[in-house]
């Protein structure tokens, strides 16, 4: 016979303004097997958990069910106190009567009625219950960070100075992301480059950091602390090791003229490059699309040129397999392509804005590389068209964002600060030039950001227009734009020598790919999605992979740093343990009844569930049956309830404890 | 015809422009389906849609008499085509309204005695030309193609918008138009105006209005180079072909601004253009012409803007 406490909370008023909880606490007492119960106005409080630990003394009780809120709040809090009291600490359980009964109606007769079922449910199945005893899976202290813009390096750098092992992994063949087109940052107007490369050049001598730039992530396997990955090491054409970064091949390429993809596409690169000069690591890569060599067979004058003979026509892409106990993912995000509707998607194009037909119709990245000292005009505010200074710009926020029509209903979060930013160098650059924002509304919450943007519209004489564009052409030389004024409720036409888009922020191409490998969820607009949104923001659903940056979401640099360093953190205190303790609630098969379907393993939304032989002592093959890895299995029973020979079951929740649950009511 | 597939046939809604002011729409329209091998059988005892005045008005009205001429089309077989993109607009209109309000169903239901056939597929001649017949078909039926013509193909304000009523094309980015030209052998010109407003039934009542939106889109295809306009709305083709001598003399230095400007002096007066006229076809007369459709037959005759001069330079008549 059990010894079963019951313990139930009024949380103040929470539930006892809805639950009678004395009448509660009086009826458990009456279900057989329950040795005490009482209610009190806090358990979660220290005289509370005081009151459970001494109960269990005074009356031998085998179990107990705090009758309280969520068990996500306080399952922990109670569980500690069992444990103190000496119980195992699943013996110990919650009744949820209070997000489950008391905040959802209004009725007190019926809640109390309502509280006392669940009370009774829970005593149940703790009866049947099991001590449980917590699992531990070794951790390898060596993380892999995914992308190597400002998030991918700040997880990077803090990781490695914490004294553990790193991996960089970036697919680009320098790292240094969007940040390194910036040219100033706000709200400081800081140079971003010159707070940017310091940082790319520690990430590359850092004695923690295996730096694999022109990588990419191409298959994940494990569970937490025991991550394998392969990694996809694209032939980069020059061998690492042996170039020193002279760049004498690329002022002999005869193919000079392919447009610059950090340059947005406006200066010009050779076939074999190096994306910007201050790249890290310094090594060229050969373009092959564009490399006569590689599209004719005839020039190889990079391999004649090269001293140290590092140009190799015949590298090939290289595959290695890496340990690692945690992973970062900061790949970053994309810019809105603001043309047509590209074809299938659910996100319209701006074709009215003549974007891709008009030369001077830019988006926000090309105007910071044209702002930018190392940019392809050496930072003056030169048009694309023909390179003449524009006394007129227009600059247009919110396309794409919050468009709801177009197919994106969220905020890009820093366009109205960079804009601001933009109308702010473009002020210092062209002192005589005049800069207008057709603008929603401002928003520019953050440490010195509204002040900023005053500073835009007050001080460096930005006019700034509500209200939204609905076309633009060419005529002649300028830009017509046509907008309206909805403040003073007039139509306005603007004729524009440079018109710059602030355009959406959209995540990174192939997210949603790289996300099916790790195993984690991202939402539909292709951002990573985190555990929670309030206590779990840089976690995964999925244990041991952590988020960083606007992979997740749009973000300016100042968040992204700090939630790369609270991602490393995470990282670190995974690190701090040899052993990784995971909670026992975990899946076992029964392999004397399982027949092996695996219906279980095409359920399984983490991926536990594995192929297991069993073998007779001759070593033939008997029969296959699925195994579950308890370090990756995450309780949430759905093998149990799809499994038709009911051959595997949920550690404290078994179908024994179920069923009687069922026939308690 | 390919043997084996099923004759295209449509049931006819022309609405009153076609009838009176439009009739060299009415007029090619059935000439080209014909050209075309189409079957097109007008709609029995039908009559006004109720355009842009009756909504305005009451709405229970103009809803009941699209509803109305719906229920008519039903007697015809074949999808309804229509021309007028303003009659397209209100029928479609009704449609997806009727479907949404269940209420206000019932009351126009009860206004016409009947059903209101909301599930008739209504569908605007560009979209059966282009779609239904097919691209690759008209362009292998052109007979003449119209080489060498450039042309501004106006959408106005009605044929896309809003855009979860007409489903013709991408609201604010269309090429329906653009594509059935090139199938002709036209060349399309890329211009500004092609979605401006030409102040519709302000014709009327505040003509200053539609001299000063029609200018500005008159002006625009000149500007892109065109040697005429291409329509399909008897509306646009009203106001841009029969006040262009009104806003010759409206407007003598041409291209002035479409609006007020609130920052005053930016706007400089546009290199001054030739003001040439400017012939405004509709779809169905250029189409027809490229079929082979006799030029006597298209109507030709009854528009202000004579495009004859134009068509004999191009060596299409």
């Amino acid at each position: 016979m059990s010894r079963i406490g019951v313990f139930v909370c009024h949380c103040g008023e929470n539930i006892s303004r809805t639950v009678d909880v004395e009448q509660v606490a009086r009826a458990a007492g009456e279900i057989p097997g329950v040795a005490y119960a009482c209610d009190y106005k806090y358990m979660c409080s220290d005289p509370g958990q005081n009151l459970l630990k001494k109960a269990v003394a005074e009356h031998k009780l085998d179990g107990v069910v705090v009758a309280a809120c969520s068990p996500r709040m306080h399952e922990k809090t109670f569980r500690k106190a069992a444990s103190a009291a000496g119980l195992n600490p699943y013996l110990c359980d919650m009744a949820n009567i209070r997000e489950h009964c008391s905040w959802v109606h209004e009725d007190k007769k019926l809640a109390t009625a309502k509280a006392a079922d669940i009370v009774k449910l829970m005593v149940e199945r703790v009866k049947k219950g099991k001590s449980l005893a917590p699992i531990t899976v070794p951790v390898t202290k060596r993380a892999l960070v995914i992308g190597g813009g400002i998030a991918g390096i700040q997880a990077a750098l803090d990781i490695a100075d914490a004294g553990h092992q790193v991996m960089l992994v970036e697919r680009e063949p320098s790292i240094g992301g969007h940040m390194a087109q910036l040219s100033e940052t706000f709200p400081t107007l800081d140079c971003s480059q010159c707070i940017m490369t310091p940082k790319m050049v520690d990430v590359a001598n850092h004695p923690n950091i295996t730096l694999h730039t022109f990588s990419e992530v191409e298959k994940v396997e494990g569970y937490i602390g025991n991550f394998q990955v392969t990694l996809k090491h694209k032939a980069r054409s020059v061998d690492e090791s042996k170039c020193t970064g002279c760049g004498i091949c690329m002022t002999k390429c005869p193919k000079k003229k392919i447009p610059n993809e950090f340059d947005q596409g406006h200066g010009m690169r050779t076939a074999i490059y190096v994306p910007f000069p201050q790249a890290v690591p310094n090594t060229p890569v050969i373009d092959r699309e564009n490399c006569t060599m590689f599209q004719s067979g005839k020039c190889g004058v990079c391999a004649k040129v090269c001293g140290p003979g590092a140009v190799d026509y015949q590298q090939e892409d290289r595959f290695s397999v890496e340990s690692v106990g945690a992973v970062v993912v900061a790949t970053g995000f994309k810019l809105y392509s603001i043309d047509r509707k590209p074809e299938g998607s659910p996100i319209q194009g701006y074709g009215e804005f003549g974007y891709g037909t008009i030369p001077d119709v830019i988006d926000g990245l090309t105007f910071e590389r044209l702002a930018s000292a190392s940019g392809p005009t050496g930072g003056k505010i030169l048009r694309p068209s023909d390179g003449k200074e524009p006394k007129q710009v227009v600059f247009i926020q919110c396309v794409g964002s919050r468009a709801r029509e177009k197919g994106i209903s969220y905020c890009s979060k820093v366009c109205c600060m960079y804009t601001a930013k933009h109308t702010m160098l473009y002020h210092h650059k062209v002192h005589d030039g005049q800069a207008y924002v057709f603008f929603m509304d401002a928003r520019t919450p953050g440490k010195g950001y509204d002040e900023f943007w005053r500073r835009a519209v007050e001080e460096e004489e930005a006019v700034y227009i509500r209200g939204m564009v609905s076309r633009m052409y060419q005529k002649g030389e300028k830009i017509v734009v046509m907008g309206s004024d909805i403040q003073v409720g007039v139509q306005v036409e603007i004729e524009a020598d440079l018109v710059v888009l602030a355009t959406a922020v959209q995540a990174q191409d192939g997210a949603d790919l790289l996300a099916q490998k790790l195993g984690i969820s991202y939402d539909k607009y292709n951002f990573y999605s985190e555990a929670h949104a309030k206590l779990k923001p840089v976690e995964c659903a999925t244990a041991g992979i952590y988020l960083a940056g606007a992979c997740q979401g749009p973000k300016d640099i100042p968040d992204t740093v700090s939630q790369a360093s609270a991602a490393a953190a995470k990282v670190m205190t995974l690190f701090s343990k040899d052993q990784l303790e995971r909670d026992p609630v975990v899946a076992k098969v029964n392999e004397k009844y399982c027949v092996g379907c695996l219906a279980c393993k095409k359920v399984c939304p983490y991926g536990a569930v594995e192929e297991k032989e069993i073998r007779d002592r001759q070593g033939n093959l008997v029969k296959v049956v699925a195994y579950v890895n308890p370090g990756v299995c995450g309780g949430c029973g759905t093998c149990q309830a799809t499994c038709p020979s009911k051959s595997v079951e949920l550690d404290g929740y078994t179908d024994e404890q179920i069923m009687a649950m069922i026939e308690s009511l | 015809m390919t043997p084996g597939k099923k004759r295209l046939n449509y049931s006819y809604y022309p609405g009153c422009s076609l009838h009176a002011s439009g009739r060299e729409y009415d007029i090619s329209t059935r000439a080209l389906f014909k050209a075309l091998n189409v079957g097109l059988k007008e709609v029995p005892d039908w009559f006004c849609c109720g355009a842009t005045p009756a909504h305005n008005v009451d709405e229970l009205l103009s809803l009941s008499l699209c509803a109305k001429n719906l229920s008519l089309a039903e007697q015809v077989e074949g999808d309804l085509a229509v021309a007028c993109a303003a009659c397209f607009s209100r029928l479609k209109t009704t449609q997806h309204h009727l479907k949404e309000d269940e209420e206000r169903r019932k009351q126009v239901e009860t206004a016409i005695a009947g059903p209101a056939a909301l599930d008739k597929p209504v569908k605007h001649i560009l979209e059966i030309l282009a779609r239904e017949f097919g691209l690759s078909k008209l362009e292998e039926s052109v007979k003449k193609p119209l080489l060498g013509l450039k042309v501004a193909s106006y959408y106005g304000c009605l044929l896309t918008r809003p855009p979860e009523v007409p489903e013709l094309d991408d609201c604010e980015d269309p090429s329906i138009m653009e594509d059935i030209l090139r199938a002709l052998g036209a060349e399309p010109v890329q211009w500004s105006h092609r979605m401006e407003c030409c102040g519709a039934n302000f014709t009327l009542s505040r003509p200053g209005v539609v001299l000063k939106l029609s200018n500005a889109i008159l002006e625009s295809a000149r500007r892109a180079g065109a040697d005429c306009i291409m329509v399909a709305c008897p509306l646009c083709h009203g106001n841009l072909d029969i006040r262009q001598k009104e806003i010759k003399d409206a407007y003598g230095a041409p291209d002035s601004t479409l609006f007020g400007n609130i920052f005053g002096s930016e706007l400089q007066q546009g290199a001054s253009s030739d003001q040439r006229d400017l012939p405004v076809f509709y779809i169905t007369q250029l189409a027809a012409l490229a079929m082979g459709v006799p030029s006597g037959n298209l109507g030709f005759e009854s528009v202000i803007t004579d495009p004859k001069p134009l068509l004999r330079e191009k060596q299409l008549l």
